[in-house]
């Protein structure tokens, strides 16, 4: 019999909650920490998200009959506890693959956390996380190169790489500012970078400072005998104008530059990731705006689901958090999305946050980028942590050396390198590091000065955002 | 608030003197390029920016590190860079200072 139109309010749990269903291994699942209004059941609550973040509606509308809502729809299959915290509950949801467009995670997040987060029924509703099928990250054009072959381009290995961002504060000009990075890369950091912020400002317009920067990259390969990089921010008011910078660039022969993917927009960092895997660029990404998604623990989007996102529409380097140092981060979610930049495959693992399975398939991985708070003190740890797959920005502990620039960068370099000696010798650096920068510095004035100025210092502030606490 | 056209000179810095400007008139009695006890109190930046460029190319010299400066530099770097460490720790800086706008 053929369908026919019938007005009226229905129960989503009726169409939405399904218990009994098995996911398949094409479904997009999602986890949600949801915080309902009081006296809502909570089937209920987690199909309306189901049905919100997919086909629903509060009528069924005439419109209903075109697709096939049972093939299309989102089904809340399971709801579970949040350890600790009886004000809420995790609600997991199953999205059919074709539900969405391929390559396109601003299709995804449109639905996942489009209207949904507005609707009245909740309180609060946090995305916590995402399962990618395989067959969906295949239809992504994911890094522009991957951390294997940025080695290859770089011709460095088995350590991590060191950066700084160079402050605007120093109040330079274009032609001072090329100098602060050269000195930087003289004095042994691998790369040197734009502030999230500085795009094209009258101070500074982008082309004289992509000029001076080029000219820093030059004299510095050209004395060290090292490639050297500089994440110049082609970030833009529109996607024709990033596009140009980025053109610019290349043309000059810069072999990296950079983006702020939540604020440029996704679709905007899509394009550009999928021209620098074209043109054999590096794309360097700051998370700038990530702590209004991701810091309040029962709303937004946690960094992990942003995370996945970035890596889907490509970049080479995502800031991470740092573990140590006095900014947010807790250490066994900040882990979790380390591996997730990186591996191919990783494990729902619970005590780290990650909810599902999620299997990368061949696409490369994200570098990490630690960056902000740290200084030489950290490096042991740092290095501990992050292993050699990861950029260690270290801004304030570099400029901030009494002795300038290229000497702080010094500092840092000679202690990375006695760090990965002493680690690949097998001795534990987080037990040992105070010996092992302390040997080092007395061939380093420059680390040794480095070490009075930064003393050994523990931040004990508690972070905002944490695993849920049965979990630990 | 107007912004000042004359430098306020070394002995007046914020931090103890542990600023760019601070670094480049240090660096500058290093290499001779001024007197030891010269601040550039009431320099105008014009003066302070073409002291920059000199301070600049005699760095160029020694690949813009200590370690590379020879032995007389060495002891004079050490000897004027040390003493305005001490000076400043002694006026409140301390580095964490310099990490504390990061993000």
């Amino acid at each position: 019999m053929a369908k026919t139109y019938s007005a009226g309010v229905k129960e989503y749990r009726e169409t939405y909650w399904m218990p009994e269903y098995t996911p398949k291994e094409t479904d997009i699942l999602a986890c949600f920490k949801i915080t309902p209004q009081e006296g809502v059941p909570r089937e209920e609550v987690a199909a309306a998200v189901a049905a919100e973040s997919s086909t629903g509606t509060w009528t069924t509308v005439w419109t209903d009959l075109l697709t096939d809502l049972d093939y299309y729809k989102g089904r809340a299959y399971a709801i579970e506890d949040v350890p600790g915290d009886d004000t809420c509950y995790y609600a997991f949801v199953a999205y059919p693959i074709d539900l969405f467009e391929e390559g396109s995670v601003v299709n995804i997040l449109t639905s996942l956390v489009g209207n949904v987060f507005g609707f009245k029924a909740l309180r609060a509703l946090r995305l916590e996380d995402i399962r990618f099928p395989v067959a969906y990250v295949m239809t992504c054009n994911g890094p522009p190169q991957g951390i294997q072959v940025e080695r290859d381009l770089l011709n460095k290995y088995g350590r991590p790489m060191l950066g700084c961002t160079i402050k605007p504060k120093l109040g330079l000009s274009a032609k001072n500012y090329g100098r602060a990075c050269y000195e930087g890369l003289r004095g042994g950091l691998d790369f040197t970078k734009d502030d999230e912020n500085v795009n094209s400002q009258p101070f500074m317009r982008w082309r004289h400072r992509f000029d001076f920067v080029m000219e820093a990259i030059h004299k510095a390969e050209a004395e060290t005998g090292e490639r050297k990089g500089h994440y110049l921010n082609v970030t833009a008011p529109t996607s024709d104008e990033m596009m140009k910078r980025a053109e610019y660039a290349k043309e000059i022969g810069a072999p990296i530059i950079m983006h702020d993917y939540l604020t440029g927009g996704l679709s905007a960092n899509t394009q550009l990731a999928q021209w620098c895997q074209d043109n054999g660029m590096l794309l360097h990404i700051h998370r700038a705006m990530h702590a209004v998604l991701d810091r309040n623990p029962h709303h937004g989007i946690h960094f992990r689901v942003l995370t996945k996102v970035l890596r889907l529409s490509g970049g080479d380097h995502l800031h991470s958090g740092t573990v140590v140092g006095k900014l947010e981060g807790d250490r066994d979610a900040t882990l979790g999305w380390i591996d997730i930049m990186r591996d191919s495959y990783i494990k729902e693992d619970r005590s780290r946050g990650i909810f599902f399975d999620q299997d990368w398939g061949s696409m490369p991985g994200v570098i990490p980028v630690a960056s902000g708070g740290i200084h030489v003190w950290h490096m042991p740890a740092l290095v501990s942590i992050f292993g050699d797959d990861s950029v260690l920005q270290f801004g304030g502990g570099t400029l901030g050396h009494p002795w300038g620039n290229a000497a702080g960068a010094a500092a840092n370099r000679v202690a990375v390198e006695a760090c990965v000696e002493a680690r690949n010798s097998g001795v534990e650096l987080e037990k040992e590091g105070k010996d092992i920068l302390t040997n080092a510095a007395k061939h380093s004035p420059e680390l040794k000065i480095a070490m009075e100025t930064w003393k050994e210092i523990k931040f004990e502030f508690d972070t905002v955002d944490k695993i849920d606490v049965a979990h630990k | 608030m107007a912004r000042p056209d004359k430098y306020v000179g070394l002995n007046n810095e914020v931090n103890g003197g542990m600023t760019t400007i601070g670094k480049i008139i240090r660096d500058a009695r290093v290499f001779g390029l001024i007197g030891e006890t010269e601040t550039c109190e009431g320099w105008n930046f014009a003066g302070v920016d073409g002291l920059l460029d000199k301070v600049n190319k005699e760095w160029d010299k020694y690949g813009c590190l200590v370690s590379n400066l020879p032995p007389e530099l060495f002891e004079k770097h050490q000897s004027i860079h040390g003493q305005a460490i001490e000076d400043a720790k002694a006026a409140g800086w301390c580095g964490e200072a310099e990490t504390d706008d990061e993000k």
